[in-house]
């Protein structure tokens, strides 16, 4: 399972052409690096690391040294760099907004360009441009997640971290399977969408062609096929599982067992020094 | 023609990594009032061309023209409302695109959406039910609640319903049991002949198409391998083997007959009917011979 | 032809796999989808149930694993009599295979998907790997293990679905109109499967339509409304076009014909392929 080669990954080339894109964000990609090997328990604690880090800076030497430590850990997961920059592409006009709002709200520091009433400062724009850098690096490097950790064993270990939870009566073994079903049938039920929305546009309803008034009325005759498939595919799904004898919360092995090792120890290591190193600066 | 292709390919997400290309230089007519059956193996391409009749998408290289429509690679696109009026495309499964609380509002939703007015809607949607040898009592009733056999007609009356001069359909008669597979067969092949609709079938199952469909067009991988009238497939049906399609026992049967009797100019018998018939016609032939043997020994 | 025969008669010794004394199920009392049904299935055969739909066909087989609740009388699986307690125990005895390969299809991926039902008997983890790969092999799929559902063809789909059930090591095992959305080519192949498991002693009970799955079966059950309206071998379910047009079906091409040839007053029997038929016809010595 663990080819080294793979760069595109192996599944998307072969998959039905409509998922490509929109399939990018959370499917793993292979490549076997030390990343991928981690435990997902110690990746997902390493993430909010991150997003505390991230939080914590308040620089351009703290945000420089996150700069260079996700480039650095994003380069040993040998995925392209590409990929993670793509993962940040939805939201670039997001950060657009920010940084516009960011510039022409915060009035502090010297005024870099003044017309009558209207300023800029020189404040507003390196907020802004924080605010910028902190989103993408948030976005771009989280995705790191997702690409090295196929969803199973992210699941997997969400069940890991949330399993303490159990003694106040939350069952994590039920939240994350709801998870996992629904992340196994987004794809085909968005591919359902397509095929509806087609077949509706044969008939003469074209989302593309209609005046803005129109789409309202024809969403009744897409959500309706869609909700009916929805439920029919539960309903298999629950034959399925039950036949073969699934029972909730009913004792259950594991073939892929959670195991924490130094590399997991150290990963976490980092993503702490790192926290502190960001505070400081 | 009803129907031409002028080198068309189709490449799905061309502009990025994952391109792939479903359909090569596909090259072919399809003249009006006919029966065509298209047939090929998983992946080879054919729901993409379904596809490409009514707009739905759009050749990324060569020219589709259906009826006086031309759409062309690399063009702006005519509107495609009209194209789609006249042009039914009948998906796979269509009972799972129903949405209204009765069938008549489901059959109404088409013509009502290429203009027509409320009563000219109602009557085309009548005319479809019959025409589906569905009974008009159906019309008031939930689509949920009819049979499938029954569903599967009335999903396909919806489009029939827009009174397109082609209709297309894909797989029309998956899952349902043969005695509704043959009546379904039986009830598009009367709209070619009786009213004079160009009727394009995708199937898997040529078994029960060939004893109806006036023309073939077999794809493998993207490309065109056959395309001609039933007789021509008859007299090679290893192509199907060669696209990794079974060869139907109609035409295996067919084809064993017509070799140990040498008919290889006969209008193929791929019904059992047929077959009998002729088998016997020249069975008695044959035993009218040792008939005359006997007489001659007495 | 004879094969089949000799099928037939041994199985008809030996434990019972499936067995039903006055089985309903109705939402309705006054109105059931199955009424007062019972019968007798031997372990190791080949059953093809048949019906047009509404007869209760689907209804039944899931009363065979409680997926549905019988409303009355008795069901005894490989000599377990189910009830509440032995629920779990019975759907690991039967091992049933859906009609979508798409919605059956529980795991990310295909080794996912083998391992949601082999993870649920609390297995080793050697033994998982043991019966992950001796299953996957024997249908074919060990090179598919990491593929996403998205990524398979509709016959891979249903084999990983078969593979699933297989793994879990069940004495008998339902297929629920399996083949009815496959293509012409996987349709061939999971008959080859059957074929197969036939021989490796399973108990096959199959809902079918498919004329040629029904003849390669040793014995049909025809449901009608609710209720048994015949149990008979393939070739006598072929004989009887009153019964076919009752349950919907078409007998085999070669059937047809022969039925056709007959009524023109020629009378040779059923062939059992295109060579045969020329042969019996027209031998080759004769016509020259």
């Amino acid at each position: 399972m663990c080819r080294g080669k793979a760069v595109v990954p192996a599944g998307l080339a072969k998959r039905g052409p409509a998922m490509n894109d929109r399939l990018l964000l959370g499917r793993s990609i292979e490549t076997g690096s030390w990343v991928h090997k981690l435990d997902p328990r110690s990746k997902l604690i390493g993430m909010l690391l991150y997003v505390a880090a991230i939080l914590l800076s308040r620089s351009w030497p703290a945000m420089a040294l996150l700069a260079v430590f996700s480039v650095v850990v994003a380069v040993s997961t040998r995925i392209p760099l590409q990929y993670y920059l793509k993962a940040a592409k939805p939201l670039r006009y997001l950060m657009l907004f920010i940084f516009i709002v960011q510039l022409l709200t915060v009035k502090e520091g010297a005024a870099l360009l003044t017309i009558g009433s209207f300023s800029l400062h020189e404040a507003g724009l390196r907020l802004g441009a924080f605010a910028v850098i902190r989103t993408f690096l948030l976005v771009a490097f989280t995705a790191l997640l997702t690409f090295t950790t196929t969803p199973a064993r992210l699941n997997q270990g969400l069940e890991g971290i949330l399993s303490p939870l159990r003694f106040i009566g939350f069952s994590p073994g039920r939240f994350t399977l709801m998870v996992s079903l629904a992340l196994r049938f987004i794809p085909t039920i968005l591919d359902e969408v397509q095929i509806v929305l087609k077949a509706q546009a044969s008939r003469g309803a074209d989302l593309s062609e209609l005046p803005f008034k129109e789409k309202g009325r024809m969403l009744v005759t897409l959500l309706v096929p869609v909700i009916a498939g929805a439920f029919r595919r539960a309903q298999d799904l629950v034959y399925s599982m039950e036949a073969r004898g699934f029972r909730m919360d009913a004792p259950r092995s594991r073939y892929h067992r959670l195991r924490w090792g130094w590399a997991d120890t150290f990963f976490i290591a980092m993503f702490i020094m790192l926290g502190i190193a960001a505070a400081i600066l | 023609m009803a129907i031409q292709l002028q080198q068309v390919s189709y490449t799905y997400s061309e502009r990025s990594l994952w391109r792939q290309t479903a359909l090569h230089g596909i090259d072919f007519e399809l003249p009006q009032g006919t029966m065509v059956g298209i047939a090929g193996a998983t992946g080879s391409g054919k729901s993409t061309l379904l596809q490409l009749l009514n707009g739905i998408l759009r050749p990324t290289q060569g020219t589709v023209s259906v009826l006086d429509i031309t759409l062309r690679a690399g063009e702006k696109a005519p509107k495609l409302l009209p194209l789609r009026r006249r042009v039914g495309l009948v998906f796979q499964f269509p009972e799972q695109q129903m949405f209204a609380e009765t069938v008549e509002k489901d059959l109404c939703f088409g013509p009502l959406n290429f203009g027509m007015s409320p009563d000219e809607a109602r009557e085309r949607a009548c005319r479809a039910m019959l025409d589906m040898g569905l009974d008009l009592a159906l019309l008031e009733r939930n689509p949920f609640r009819l049979s499938g056999g029954q569903m599967r007609k009335a999903a396909i009356a919806s489009v029939l319903a827009a009174d397109p001069e082609i209709v297309v359909l894909d797989e029309p008669t998956a899952s349902l049991d043969p005695v509704s597979r043959k009546e379904l067969i039986g009830l598009l092949t009367r709209l070619c002949r009786e009213r004079g609709r160009t009727v394009i079938i995708v199937t898997h199952r040529m078994d029960e198409l060939l004893p109806y469909a006036d023309r073939w067009v077999i794809l493998d991988q993207g490309r065109s391998v056959f395309q001609g009238s039933v007789r021509e497939l008859a007299a090679d049906p290893s192509l199907l083997t060669r696209c990794g399609l079974a060869v139907p026992d109609s035409l295996r049967y067919w084809r064993a007959v017509a070799d140990r009797l040498g008919l290889e100019d006969e209008e193929p018998r791929l019904t059992p009917e047929g077959l009998a018939e002729l088998i016997v016609s020249r069975e008695s032939g044959s035993s009218g011979r040792v008939g005359e043997k006997g007489t001659g020994h007495e | 032809m004879n094969e089949r025969d000799r099928k037939g008669h041994s199985a008809e010794h030996g434990p019972d796999a499936i067995v039903l004394k006055d089985v309903s199920f109705g939402y309705d009392p006054e109105n059931p989808i199955l009424h007062g049904l019972s019968l007798r299935i031997p372990q190791g055969q080949w059953v093809s149930l048949v019906g047009e739909s509404g007869s209760g066909k689907s209804t039944l087989v899931k009363l065979l694993n409680a997926l549905l609740p019988k409303s009355a009388g008795e069901i005894t699986v490989c000599g377990e009599k189910l009830s509440e307690e032995s629920i779990l125990s019975i759907r690991r005895t039967i091992g049933m295979v859906f009609q979508n390969p798409d919605n059956q299809f529980v795991g990310e991926t295909v080794e996912e998907d083998i391992l949601f039902g082999l993870e649920g008997l609390c297995l080793s983890r050697e033994e998982m790997d043991r019966r992950l790969r001796l299953y996957a092999g024997k249908l074919g799929i060990s090179g598919l293990l990491a593929k996403h559902p998205g990524e398979l063809s509709g016959g891979q789909k249903q084999r990983v679905a078969i593979v699933s059930i297989l793994a879990m090591e069940p004495g008998v095992v339902i297929f629920d109109e399996a083949s009815s959305m496959l293509d012409e080519e996987s349709r061939n192949g999971l008959l080859d499967i059957l074929r197969d498991m036939h021989a490796e002693g399973y108990t096959i009970l199959m809902i079918t339509h498919d004329a040629d799955e029904i003849l390669a079966s040793q014995r049909v059950l025809a449901l009608c409304g609710g209720g048994l309206a015949g149990d008979m071998t393939p070739a006598e379910l072929f004989r009887s076009p009153g019964l076919m047009e009752e349950c919907r079906l078409h007998a085999p091409y070669a059937w047809e014909l022969s039925r056709k040839l007959e009524a023109l007053g020629l009378a040779i029997g059923v062939p059992a392929s295109e060579k045969e038929l020329v042969e019996t016809l027209w031998p080759f010595n004769c016509s020259k």
